[in-house]
């Protein structure tokens, strides 16, 4: 093929993706519609996502102010943060519940974005970058979980960090060292010290929010371009305008889900659900605690890699991940049904190894 | 330096009798420990009663090897706490641990290793060291920390942490409804404005 028939192509699927004569604010507001059918409350989830998003923007620059990303303070702040500054304990709290909910919210949104099969062309940059905010997502979760440098967050972060290394074992000749050096890459030092701390402190705090604030906006941008999916096979004849009617509806959805949040997050602290040793300052010459785990949604691939061998679990989660970034032309021709099927599937699994995840780890290993 | 030598000197003098005399009580009691995990299936550590996580033994903070003369008149007056109702403040325990001793006195604590499940009644129905209305024998069954009043059974601390802001609840749910009322109404005005703009002449 030659050079300008590829680059006309390439224009094309570009031009097909961000049509320039829908740029505008009666094409991408005031004249948008959207199906009303009984997969509609799906299109809430996205919205959501964005709400909580925000509540994370917002509380971690509260938290700022009072943050110390030092191995000797990390903790002790976080400390002063929860007992002694004015509304401390709540923000915290706000931040972490948020964090959940948020990561919740995501799956939710890409497993019925697939069900619904949301991702067909123009599209297919929607569900790609969709696909890419979720990682972006997951990479938010495992850079915070250190940051209170505590028992769990530390040793948690090291299993992690273990696992990259591990990799190399399958890998032949000279790639066998790649992990190893990414791992020592990403964690500045021998072992998890004030340089792992560091890297993650930026990357939490600079480099994932600047990659989610511009992914983010081309998805928000293409999402408005291109209107909502119908959704389902027969198209609705029911129809509400996006502004004000939708716009409304969703801003009320909102409020319900701060009000569930700030009283959840007001009345029960996130640490409550550890045992209290845990929560202690990581103490690296001391022995490591009963109960180390990573946060309740990498729960999917981390009881599979307790129970099944590595290589086995690190060859599904890629190609997983590749399968995943590859939907809009790997399900081209799949039937709404059928997606359906795989979303419930991959839901049911979800839910139980992360609910009943422990019970099944100690029943196979007969503990 | 003749200071410095005697300051010494008073000091090994006063941690040489309580070494050999009491280092054989020094160790956290473990069977208060184990019933604890075996009945609330929660990990829970020294850090429950103890001043340190690692226990008594050793020498760094809230450890017998690291008290001070004055610290160690302390602890000693708090092992002769035999009977309930003595004022004891022991560098060693924490303020759970002292209210244990406090309470229920060295020698009821010492029978009630072989009972464990007994400390719990014992402790009475009132005491709330960390106030966060969760009562400590509740804490110590649940093994939660008494003095934490961010940990606790979940949903205890839901409800008693519900009726304790009722009035921040109510006043954020009429903000809220206040606030999306608003809005509604804005998005709601924008659109009629923009459609009147949009009518033709």
């Amino acid at each position: 093929m030659k050079l300008s028939t590829t680059i006309g192509l390439v224009a094309d699927f570009v031009a097909e993706r961000f049509p320039v004569t829908k740029m505008n604010f009666a094409s991408m507001v005031a004249k948008k519609e959207v199906p009303v059918h009984k997969m509609s409350w799906a299109y809430y989830l996205g919205g959501l996502t964005l709400f909580f998003f925000i509540v994370q923007v917002v509380t971690g620059l509260m938290l700022l102010f009072y943050y110390e990303p030092t191995v000797s303070d990390a903790h002790a702040s976080v400390e002063y943060i929860t007992e002694y500054v004015s509304g401390g304990a709540l923000v915290r709290n706000v931040h972490a519940w948020s964090s959940s909910a948020m990561i919740l919210c995501v799956i939710a949104h890409l497993m019925t974005t697939f069900a619904m099969k949301a991702f067909e062309k123009p599209r297919e940059l929607v569900w790609v970058s969709g696909v890419i905010l979720l990682f972006l997502a997951f990479g938010f979760g495992f850079t915070g979980y250190l940051l209170p440098w505590n028992q769990i967050a530390v040793n948690a972060t090291k299993v992690g960090l273990q696992s990259i290394e591990e990799v190399g074992n399958y890998l032949p000749g000279a790639l066998s060292e790649l992990p190893r050096i990414l791992r020592e890459t990403i964690q500045g030092e021998a072992s998890v010290g004030q340089a792992t701390l560091s890297r993650f402190y930026a990357i939490h705090v600079v480099v994932l929010p600047l990659m989610v604030m511009g992914l983010l906006g081309a998805h928000l941008f293409s999402v408005q371009l291109h209107g909502m999916s119908k959704g389902v096979d027969r198209e609705s004849r029911k129809k509400e305008k996006f502004f004000p009617t939708f716009m409304v509806k969703d801003l009320t959805v909102w409020g319900v889900v701060f009000l569930v949040l700030f009283v959840v997050a007001l009345c029960l602290p996130f640490e409550s659900f550890f045992a209290y040793p845990l929560a202690e300052p990581y103490n690296p010459l001391g022995s490591t605690p009963e109960g180390i785990k990573p946060e309740w949604y990498f729960f999917f691939v981390y009881y599979p890699l307790e129970l099944l061998p590595f290589w086995l679990i690190f060859l599904v989660m890629n190609v997983g991940a590749v399968v995943l970034l590859l939907v809009p032309w790997i399900f081209r021709g799949t039937s709404r049904k059928t997606l359906r099927t795989i979303a419930i599937a991959a839901a049911v699994y979800m839910v139980v190894i992360t609910v009943f995840g422990q019970s099944i780890y100690e029943m196979l290993k007969g503990q | 330096m003749t200071m410095r030598l005697r300051s010494c000197l008073s000091r090994f003098l006063l941690v040489v009798p309580v070494l050999a005399g009491c280092v054989a009580t020094a160790d956290a009691y473990s069977e208060f420990q184990k019933f604890v995990q075996t009945r609330s299936g929660r990990a829970i550590n020294c850090a429950m009663c103890h001043a340190n996580s690692d226990g008594p033994d050793g020498a760094g903070f809230g450890q017998i090897g690291g008290l001070s003369p004055e610290e160690i008149g302390r602890l000693n007056q708090a092992r002769a706490a035999f009977e309930p109702g003595q004022a004891v403040d022991s560098p060693i325990l924490n303020k759970f641990g002292n209210h244990i001793v406090a309470t229920i006195g060295k020698t009821r604590l010492l029978e009630f290793r072989n009972r464990p499940e007994e400390l719990a009644a014992a402790l009475g129905t009132t005491s709330d060291l960390d106030g966060d209305g969760i009562p400590d024998w509740r804490e110590y069954l649940d093994g939660t920390h008494p003095l934490k009043k961010t940990d606790g059974n979940p949903w205890l601390l839901f409800v008693n942490n519900l009726s304790r802001y009722r009035f921040h609840v109510i006043m954020i749910v009429f903000a809220t409804v206040l606030t999306i009322y608003g809005l509604a109404n804005l998005l709601r005005g924008s659109s009629e404005v923009h459609d009147a703009t949009q009518e033709p002449k």
